[in-house]
């Protein structure tokens, strides 16, 4: 029997082949244990060389002038130095109001001692739609509702600590700038009604919350991609005795925001549908420990799963998905 | 011919609408492209822009494929200059690697840089027309879209790619191993 060559294997894994061609290797393939094990291999080969070349980037947001504003420029140096100027003011601004949003949920949940956990909130919202499609002129939290009261004491408060200028938290500030704008997060604000409804999950809240109170929420069900910076964490409650949703934002190099969602199988999914027709792309799901509640007919199992999503392509997130550890 | 303007008006805006969606999702990846060919990410920016600036002069049939050939041009010419200006170009290997702006953890920056330089030696030991398929193809260019630009045929593509894969990682294990029985 002939055994598929190297280099056609490597082009059908890279799409390059006919669909005769790729009906006559995949015939071979079902038939031919050593190829399959080549095919794999190749794989691994891909992912590996994507995932090296992807560390060559530069460390900085990669953001596209307004093309009508690049047919104007007259001096290159001079005008990159202008574009990235506002690139910064831009993340800033973005950043401040992200931050007073973010502190200013956290300042009322903190002085409020007869809130409701699962009260309505709108703190997701802060990590919501910054906008990476980077046309400039972008108002880029335009679209983010802020909490009124809290948000204007916390503004002032941080104003007079550091004179005129609200000084966000770094990582605010790159996940106000570039996380993606078609987000995964539902918009609309949940009501505690739905919240406490145990029939319709997919309605509770979602919470901005830090990396401390996620791990304390989600045990040991934390996503995480080592070596990259984390930007944001998201955590949606679920069903009594079972863990947490929960998405955490991570800065790949050169600014594109990876996103790890874990939970429940029907949950991920869910999410992972909002984001088609997007060019965001997801990795395959991963099992991840599931979920085992006592329930009236005896222990209730609850599969769980884990997805990367990104603007990059799948091989590379299939990559990050199998460097994910759940802490 | 009132009707002639109107209709050459029509087609342009199109095929401006389209050279901006391109420029949208390609802007990126064209700086990355010139930056794993110049290391330097300022000039990659200035010269992507220079690429897209040619690109709305030219308006090229086959836009995408149109881009990286004259990236990959500016890139040679930018090179040359450097050449010229006797500067050292970082594609030799024991040249550092310019990093445009600073991280934030210490540890991190170390271990990205080390990580970065060990990527960038790997890359700097394939032949240059292996490095510029590798380039190509990462950069999302179709096979024949490479074929074109780097003048293989269709069908070598592949076999060019595999042998730059392997010895990517070869090449990157190799330096990997020697920097850890340099640290112990």
């Amino acid at each position: 029997m002939r055994h598929i060559p190297e280099d056609e294997l490597h082009a059908y894994l890279d799409q390059a082949l006919s669909r005769s061609q790729c009906v006559e290797i995949e015939t071979h393939l079902a038939e031919c244990g050593a190829c399959r094990d080549g095919r794999d291999a190749i794989a691994a080969v891909r992912d590996r060389t994507t995932a090296l070349l992807g560390a060559l980037t530069p460390r900085r947001l990669i953001v596209p002038p307004p093309l009508a504003l690049l047919a104007e420029r007259k001096g290159r140096s001079a005008f990159r130095a202008r574009w990235q100027e506002r690139v910064k003011r831009a993340g800033l601004w973005a950043a401040g109001v992200a931050a007073a949003v973010g502190a200013g949920w956290v300042a009322r949940t903190a002085l409020d001692p007869h809130r409701n956990q699962s009260a309505p909130v709108t703190a997701s919202l802060a990590l919501t739609p910054a906008t990476v499609e980077p046309r400039l002129d972008l108002p880029p939290v335009q679209s983010i509702p802020i909490p009124p009261q809290p948000t204007r004491t916390l503004v002032a408060r941080s104003a007079a600590r550091h004179g005129d200028e609200v000084v966000p938290a770094p990582s605010l500030q790159l996940a106000s700038l570039v996380l993606p704008a078609h987000s995964l997060i539902p918009t609309e604000t949940s009501t505690s009604a739905a919240a406490e409804d145990s029939h319709s999950p997919f309605e509770r809240i979602w919470r901005v919350v830090s990396w401390e109170e996620a791990l304390q929420l989600a045990g040991s069900g934390l996503p995480y991609i080592e070596g990259m910076p984390v930007v944001g964490v998201l955590v949606q409650p679920g069903a009594p005795g079972e863990r947490p949703t929960v998405i955490v934002a991570q800065q790949y190099v050169g600014g594109d925001i990876i996103q790890s969602i874990e939970g429940p199988v029907g949950k991920v999914n869910e999410l992972l549908q909002r984001q088609s027709g997007t060019d965001i792309h997801a990795s395959e799901p991963a099992r991840t420990p599931p979920d085992y509640v006592d329930g009236p007919a005896g222990v209730h199992r609850t599969l769980r799963i884990l997805a990367v999503t990104g603007r990059l392509a799948v091989d590379s997130l299939n990559a990050l998905a199998r460097s994910a550890t759940i802490r | 011919m009132i009707g002639k303007v109107g209709q050459s008006r029509a087609t342009k805006r199109v095929r401006m609408d389209d050279l901006e969606r391109l420029y949208n999702t390609h802007y990126a990846a064209v700086v990355r492209f010139l930056y794993r060919k110049i290391w330097d990410a300022d000039r990659a920016e200035d010269l992507a822009q220079e690429v897209f600036i040619r690109a709305m002069a030219h308006r090229p049939e086959k836009p995408r494929a149109w881009i990286f050939a004259v990236a990959a041009n500016l890139a040679r010419d930018e090179a040359r200059a450097a050449i010229r200006r006797k500067k050292h170009l970082t594609l030799l290997k024991d040249d550092p690697v310019p990093l445009s702006t600073p991280e934030p953890s210490a540890e991190d920056s170390v271990e990205h840089d080390e990580r970065l330089a060990q990527v960038h030696g790997a890359l700097a030991t394939l032949t240059e027309r292996d490095r510029e398929v590798l380039l190509l193809w990462d950069s999302g260019l179709s096979y024949p879209e490479i074929a074109a630009q780097t003048g293989l045929a269709v069908g070598a593509v592949g076999t060019t790619l595999a042998r730059a894969r392997k010895r990517l990682i070869e090449a990157y294990d190799r330096m990997e191993y020697q920097g850890h029985a340099a640290h112990s």
